[in-house]
C-alpha cells in the first residue's frame, strides 16, 4: 500500500511539476510589446509558417531598429515575439494560445496558417478579449461568424481570381469560354464560388467547373473532360503541390489555353524549378510578390499613410531573419505586414487595450510594401488588392492591376508544343 | 466524343496502372511472408522520388538509371529496419508492428524534411510524346509502364527460379516445415523484408518519372492508402496480384471518372476515390484472397 | 453463478487524476489550454481503449466515428439555431444525434468489417473512413468539401458570453465527464461477463468460440460502445469547442494513430493505462513544440519504437505485473 502511495504520489508531483513548473508568471515586462504566434513549423502547412515566422521577424527587426519602436504616451517601446510549434494541428492551437495569452502575457494572437486553425483559435481569444489578427485565414466564413476581435491581413478567398478575370475581359474581349478546375476543399472552393460569379457578371461562359480531391496525383481524367470542352482560359488550383500537378499534366495532355492561372502555386520560385519551361506564360493570382511597386511615393501620391521597410529591405531582413538566402513570397509579407498594421493600430489608439487597438485599426488605412491596408466593420480586408504574376522568360513579371504592373501581360500564351522547343513567354 | 474521352482515360489508366502496381508489391510481399502490414508504406515511394530528384536535379543523371540505386538504397533501409526493429515485433500482435511501421514512416519523414526541407519538387525530364489520336502519351510515362513490368517480370523469376527465391516460397507455404528442411527462416524474413522495401523504393523513382513533381516529404500518405486497396484487390498476400490489381485500380479510377461525371450535381473526381474504398470492403468480405486467387 | 459485484475502487486513481488536472487548469492561470489537451487525448484513449483494449483488434479509422459525432452536433445546431428558444436544448439534441450518428456507422461497419481479422480488419476500417470522406465531399452531403461553419449560430441561441464560455470551457468540462464515464463503462465491461468473453477472444478467437462464447455479440458490443463514446468526444471536443466541421480534419487519420500511440503508452485493456498514456503523449508533445519547435515528430518516431519493443504491455501494463502486493494491486487495473 505504502508503495503504492508513492508511486501515485510520485507521478502526480512529476505531472504537477511538469504541469505547472513552467507557468510560473514571469512580471509583465512593460517594456516590450509582445506578439504571440501558434506557429505552423511542422506538419502540412510548415512551409508557409516558416515563411510567416521570417516575415514576422523582418518586421519587428525594422520597427525596433530603424522605426525606433512603438510610439505609446510619448515613450518608444519595442516589440517581441513569441512563437511556439502547433504542428499544424487544432489541438494545440488552442492550448497554445491560451498559454501565449495567460503565461507568457503577449498583447495580440497572430493566427495560425489556414482558416480551419485560425477558426479553431478564434474563440480562445474572444473569450480573453484579445486582439486576433488572421494573416493566414482566407475564408470569407470566419468574419460572418461575429467574432469581435479578428481582423485580417490576408485578403478574402472569393477576391482571388477577379483581378485575373478583369485583365482577360479587358485584354481579349473575343475570350468567352472560361473553365474552372480547382481542388475540393473549403478555401478553393470559395475561390471557385467567387470567380464563378464574377465570370458570370462579366459574361463570360462558364463551359467546365469541377472540383479535384486534395492530395491528388493524378489529375488525367479531369483534365480530359475538360480538353474537350474546348475553353479559352482556364482558372483553377488550390495548394502548391495540385498546381505543379495541374499544370504538369496539362502539358502532358497537350492542353493548350490562352491563358492559365493557378492559385497558390504559380507563383512560387518552386513552381518554375519543378516545371522549367512548362510554367511558361502561366499566371497566379498573389497577395504579394517580389517587385510590386509599391512605395512610399505611391502612397504620397494616393494620399494615405506609408509604413514599414521598402521591399528591398524587408527581403534583406526576411534573408536575414530566416538565416536562409530565399526570397520571401507572399506568407512572409502578409505576416510582415501584419506587425505594421500592429504598430499603426497600437500607436493610433496611444494604447495597447485590444478593445482600443481593434476600434484603431478599424479605421485605419495605410500602405506598406505589402499594399492597401484596410478592413471592414466584421475584420475582413479590403483595402487589399491582389496582383496577378506571370512567368515570362524565367522572370516572374506583375502584369496585373495595370498601376502595378512591371510589364504587360503575354497573351495568348505560347503552346506547350512550343514551348518545350524552348519558346519562351514574352508580351507582343 | 463520350467514348473517345473514356477510351483515353481507359489508356491512362492501364499505363498508370502498372505503375500502381508496381508501387503495390513490396507492400504485398512483406505481407505474404511476415504478416506484417507495412502502414509506413508510402514514405518507402517518397525516398525514391527523392533519389530521382537528387540525382537527376544535382547530378543530372537519366531517372531510368535512378532505379537500380533506388533499390540498393531501400534494400540497406530493409535489412536495416528488420534487424532494429521488425525482427523483435514478429510475434507481436498486429498493433505492434502496425505502429512500428507507421512509426518507421514518420521517423523516415521527418529525416527527408530535416535534409531536404518541406518544399514541393520536381523535375523535367522531356523526352518526347506520343499522339495516340484519344490521348497525349509522354514518353516518360511510357518508361516508368515498360520499367514496371520489367520489375514485376524480373520478381517473378527471382521467386520461382532461384534458390532463395524458393526458400522463401516455402516459408510461405509453411514456416515451421521449412525450418524443419533445413531453410533459414530468419534469413528468409529479412531478405523478403529487404527485397520489399528495395521494390518500393525503385517504385518511387517509376512514380516519379510518371509524376514528376509534388515531390516531398510528406508525399507518401496518399500511395500509401492506394496500396492498400490495391493489395486487396490482388489478394494483399500476392505479390503478382498486386500488379494485375494495379492494373485494374488505373482502369477503374480512370474509367470511373468519365461515368460520374455524368451525375449531375456531384464531384465525379471525390467519388472515384469513394468507389475505390467501397470496393476494397467488399472484396475483403467476399474475397479477402484477392480478384485473381483460385481459391 | 456467483453474481459478481463491480468494486469501484481502481476509479479511484483515474478520477483521481481527472479531478486533479481540473483542479491544476482551474487554479493556475493559463493551464486551461493545456489542460483541455489533455482531457481530450485522455478521453480519447479511454474510448479507444473500450474495443482495442479489450478485443486487440486494431480498428484504422476509428476518426471516423469522432468524425461523424462532430457532424451529428453540427448539424443539429445549423438545422435547429433558427428554433427560438430551444437554447441549451439544441445542445442535446446535437448529442443525441452524436450518439445516433456514431452508433449507426459503427452497427454497420461491425456487421461488415467485424468479420475480419488481424490485418484484413485494420485496413478493412481505413477504408471505410476513407471512403466515408469521400462520399461526403463527392456527393456533397453536409454541404460537402466546404464544411459547416457554425460559432455565428452558437452565439445566436446562447448569446455571445455563454457561447464564448462554453467554446473554452465548458466543451472541456464535457469532454472530461465523457472520458469519466468511459472510465465507468470500462470497470464495468471488465468485470462482467462481457470482460471474461473479450478477454479468451483477444487470447485466442477460435478457442473462445469453440468453448461456447458468442464472441461476435461481444465484440460487436465493444464496438459500438467505443464507438458512441468516440462520437460524443467528437462532439464535444470538435464541435463544440472548434465550432467548424471540415472533412478532410475530421477524417484525418492521425487522431486514430494518436489514439493507438495513447492507449499502447499506457497500457492496452487496462483502465488506468489510457488516461497514463494520454497524459504522457500530450505533456511531452506540448513541451517538445514548446522547447523544440519543429522537431517532435523525429523525436517521437524513435521512442515509440522503442516502447513498443521494450515495454509492449506499457506503462500500467508493466505496474500491474510488478506490484505483487494485493491491496495497491486492487487499484491497478
Amino acid at each position: 500500500m505504502k508503495n503504492l502511495m508513492k508511486a501515485f504520489l510520485a507521478i502526480f508531483s512529476f505531472s504537477c511539476f511538469l504541469l505547472s513548473g513552467f507557468s510560473i508568471v514571469e512580471a509583465k515586462s512593460s517594456d516590450t510589446i509582445v506578439i504571440g504566434h501558434p506557429a505552423c513549423l511542422s506538419g502540412k502547412y510548415a512551409k508557409a509558417g516558416e515563411q510567416a515566422v521570417g516575415g514576422i521577424q523582418a518586421c519587428i527587426n525594422w520597427v525596433n531598429n530603424v522605426y525606433g519602436g512603438v510610439k505609446i504616451g510619448g515613450k518608444k517601446i519595442p516589440l517581441a515575439y513569441k512563437y511556439y510549434d502547433c504542428e499544424s494541428k487544432k489541438e494545440a492551437v488552442t492550448s497554445l494560445i491560451g498559454r501565449l495569452i495567460t503565461v507568457d502575457k503577449v498583447n495580440v494572437i497572430f493566427s495560425a496558417y489556414s482558416s480551419g486553425l485560425t477558426l479553431r483559435g478564434a474563440p480562445v481569444t474572444e473569450s480573453h478579449q484579445m486582439l486576433y489578427m488572421d494573416h493566414g485565414g482566407a475564408n470569407n466564413k470566419i468574419f460572418q461568424q461575429g467574432f469581435q476581435y479578428i481582423v485580417q491581413t490576408i485578403g478574402p478567398a472569393t477576391g482571388y481570381h477577379q483581378g485575373t478575370l478583369n485583365m482577360i475581359h479587358k485584354i481579349d474581349p473575343g475570350a468567352k469560354k472560361v473553365a474552372l478546375a480547382y481542388e475540393d476543399s473549403e478555401f478553393a472552393k470559395m475561390v471557385m464560388q467567387g470567380a464563378e460569379e464574377h465570370a458570370k457578371k462579366l459574361g463570360f461562359d462558364v463551359v467546365f467547373m469541377r472540383t479535384y480531391p486534395k492530395g491528388v496525383t493524378d489529375l488525367t481524367p479531369l483534365l480530359s473532360a475538360l480538353k474537350a470542352s474546348k475553353p479559352d482560359f482556364i482558372l483553377g488550383g488550390g495548394h502548391f503541390e495540385d498546381g505543379q500537378l495541374f499544370n504538369r499534366q496539362m502539358a502532358d495532355l497537350d492542353i493548350d489555353t490562352k491563358a492559365l492561372s493557378l492559385i497558390a502555386a504559380a507563383t512560387l520560385p518552386a513552381f518554375y524549378k519543378a516545371l522549367t519551361s512548362m510554367a511558361e506564360g502561366v499566371m497566379g493570382p498573389s497577395h504579394w510578390e517580389y517587385g510590386v511597386k509599391y512605395s512610399a511615393d505611391e502612397a504620397g501620391r494616393m494620399g494615405i499613410d506609408w509604413i514599414g521597410p521598402n521591399q528591398d529591405e524587408f527581403v534583406a531582413l526576411f534573408k536575414k531573419a530566416a538565416g536562409k538566402d530565399m526570397i520571401p513570397d507572399y506568407h512572409a509579407a502578409e505576416a510582415g505586414a501584419q506587425v505594421l498594421a500592429y504598430v499603426l493600430g497600437v500607436e493610433k489608439a496611444d494604447s495597447l487595450e485590444p478593445v482600443k487597438v481593434r476600434k484603431a485599426l478599424g479605421d485605419l488605412t495605410f500602405m506598406s510594401f505589402y499594399g492597401g491596408w484596410d478592413i471592414d466593420d466584421t475584420g475582413l480586408q479590403i483595402g487589399h488588392l491582389m496582383v496577378d504574376v506571370q512567368w515570362q522568360n524565367r522572370e516572374r513579371v506583375i502584369v496585373w492591376p495595370e498601376e502595378a504592373q512591371t510589364g504587360k501581360p503575354c497573351y495568348p500564351m505560347p503552346t506547350f508544343a512550343e514551348k518545350a522547343k524552348g519558346k519562351v513567354a514574352v508580351p507582343k | 466524343m463520350l467514348l473517345e474521352q473514356l477510351t483515353g482515360n481507359l489508356f491512362q489508366g492501364l499505363v498508370l496502372g502498372a505503375v500502381y502496381g508496381m508501387a503495390t508489391m513490396g507492400l504485398s510481399l512483406i505481407f505474404g511472408v511476415l504478416k506484417v502490414v507495412n502502414v509506413g508504406h508510402g514514405a518507402f515511394i517518397m525516398v525514391g522520388a527523392f533519389v530521382t530528384l537528387w540525382l537527376f536535379g544535382a547530378l543530372g543523371i537519366n531517372p531510368i538509371f535512378a532505379v537500380p540505386v533506388a533499390f540498393g538504397v531501400g534494400i540497406g533501409l530493409g535489412f536495416l529496419f528488420y534487424y532494429t526493429t521488425i525482427q523483435k515485433l514478429i510475434k507481436a500482435p498486429e498493433l505492434a508492428t502496425l505502429l512500428a511501421t507507421f512509426s518507421i514512416g514518420i521517423l523516415l519523414e521527418e529525416l527527408v524534411k530535416l535534409i531536404f526541407g518541406s518544399e514541393f519538387r520536381g523535375f523535367n525530364w522531356v523526352v518526347g510524346k506520343i499522339d495516340m489520336g484519344v490521348t497525349v502519351l509522354p514518353m516518360s510515362k511510357l518508361y516508368a509502364c515498360i520499367g514496371s513490368v520489367i520489375i514485376a517480370i524480373l520478381l517473378y523469376l527471382w521467386f520461382n527460379k532461384t534458390r532463395a527465391g524458393s526458400a522463401v516460397r516455402s516459408v510461405v507455404e509453411d514456416s515451421e516445415g521449412a525450418r524443419v528442411c533445413g531453410v533459414n527462416v530468419g534469413r528468409a524474413y529479412a531478405l523478403s523484408f529487404a527485397l520489399g522495401i528495395g521494390i518500393t523504393v525503385a517504385s518511387g523513382v517509376l512514380l516519379t518519372m510518371f509524376i514528376p513533381v509534388g515531390i516531398n516529404p510528406y508525399m507518401g500518405g496518399v500511395y500509401t492508402l492506394k496500396a492498400f486497396v490495391i493489395a486487396v484487390l490482388g489478394g494483399l498476400s500476392s505479390p503478382y496480384g498486386a500488379f494485375f490489381g494495379g492494373l485494374a485500380f488505373g482502369l477503374i479510377e480512370n474509367g470511373s471518372y468519365t461515368l460520374f461525371a455524368l451525375i449531375p450535381g456531384v464531384e465525379p473526381f471525390a467519388l472515384t476515390r469513394f468507389l475505390s474504398f467501397v470496393m476494397l470492403l467488399v472484396i475483403l468480405l467476399i474475397k479477402p484472397t484477392g480478384l485473381l486467387s483460385k481459391k | 453463478m456467483r453474481k459478481e459485484i463491480v468494486r469501484p475502487y481502481p476509479l479511484l486513481p483515474v478520477c483521481a487524476v481527472y479531478f486533479f488536472l481540473f483542479l491544476i487548469g482551474k487554479n493556475i492561470p493559463g493551464m486551461w489550454q493545456l489542460v483541455a489537451m489533455l482531457l481530450f487525448y485522455c478521453a480519447m484513449g479511454q474510448a479507444f481503449n473500450i474495443f482495442l483494449g479489450m478485443t486487440g483488434y486494431v480498428d484504422f479509422g476509428y476518426v471516423a466515428f469522432m468524425g461523424v459525432g462532430t457532424y451529428g452536433m453540427a448539424l443539429a445546431i445549423t438545422h435547429l439555431a433558427h428554433i427560438e428558444g430551444f437554447g441549451m436544448g439544441i445542445i442535446v439534441v446535437g448529442f443525441a444525434l452524436a450518439l445516433l450518428m456514431s452508433t449507426l456507422l459503427s452497427v454497420a461497419v461491425g456487421a461488415v468489417a467485424l468479420r475480419l481479422r488481424g490485418a484484413y480488419f485494420a485496413i478493412a476500417t481505413i477504408g471505410v473512413n476513407e471512403g466515408f470522406r469521400f462520399l461526403i465531399e463527392g456527393a456533397k452531403i453536409w454541404n460537402g468539401s466546404e464544411g459547416l461553419i457554425f460559432t455565428a449560430q452558437l452565439n445566436q441561441i446562447l448569446g455571445r458570453e455563454s457561447a464564448s464560455a462554453l467554446m473554452t470551457y465548458w466543451a472541456d468540462i464535457m469532454v472530461l465527464a465523457i472520458g469519466a464515464l468511459a472510465a465507468v463503462v470500462t470497470l464495468y465491461y471488465m468485470r462482467s461477463k462481457i470482460g471474461y468473453a473479450l478477454t479468451a477472444l483477444r487470447e485466442d478467437e477460435d478457442a473462445a468460440k469453440v468453448m461456447g462464447i458468442n464472441v461476435t455479440k461481444y465484440k460487436i458490443l465493444a464496438f459500438i460502445t467505443s464507438a458512441c463514446f468516440a462520437g460524443l468526444v467528437g462532439a464535444a471536443s470538435w464541435a463544440l469547442k472548434t465550432p467548424y466541421v471540415f472533412p478532410p480534419e475530421v477524417f484525418e487519420i492521425h487522431y486514430t494513430i494518436e489514439a493507438i500511440i495513447i492507449v499502447l503508452l499506457g497500457g492496452a485493456g487496462t483502465l488506468l493505462g489510457p488516461v497514463v498514456g494520454g497524459l504522457i503523449y500530450g505533456i511531452s508533445k506540448y513541451y517538445l513544440s514548446i522547447f523544440m519547435p519543429g522537431f517532435q515528430l523525429l523525436i517521437f518516431a524513435p521512442i515509440i519504437i522503442l516502447i513498443i519493443i521494450l515495454f509492449p504491455e506499457g506503462v500500467v501494463g508493466m505496474l500491474k505485473k510488478r506490484v505483487k502486493d494485493p491491496i495497491p494491486a486492487k487499484f491497478i487495473v
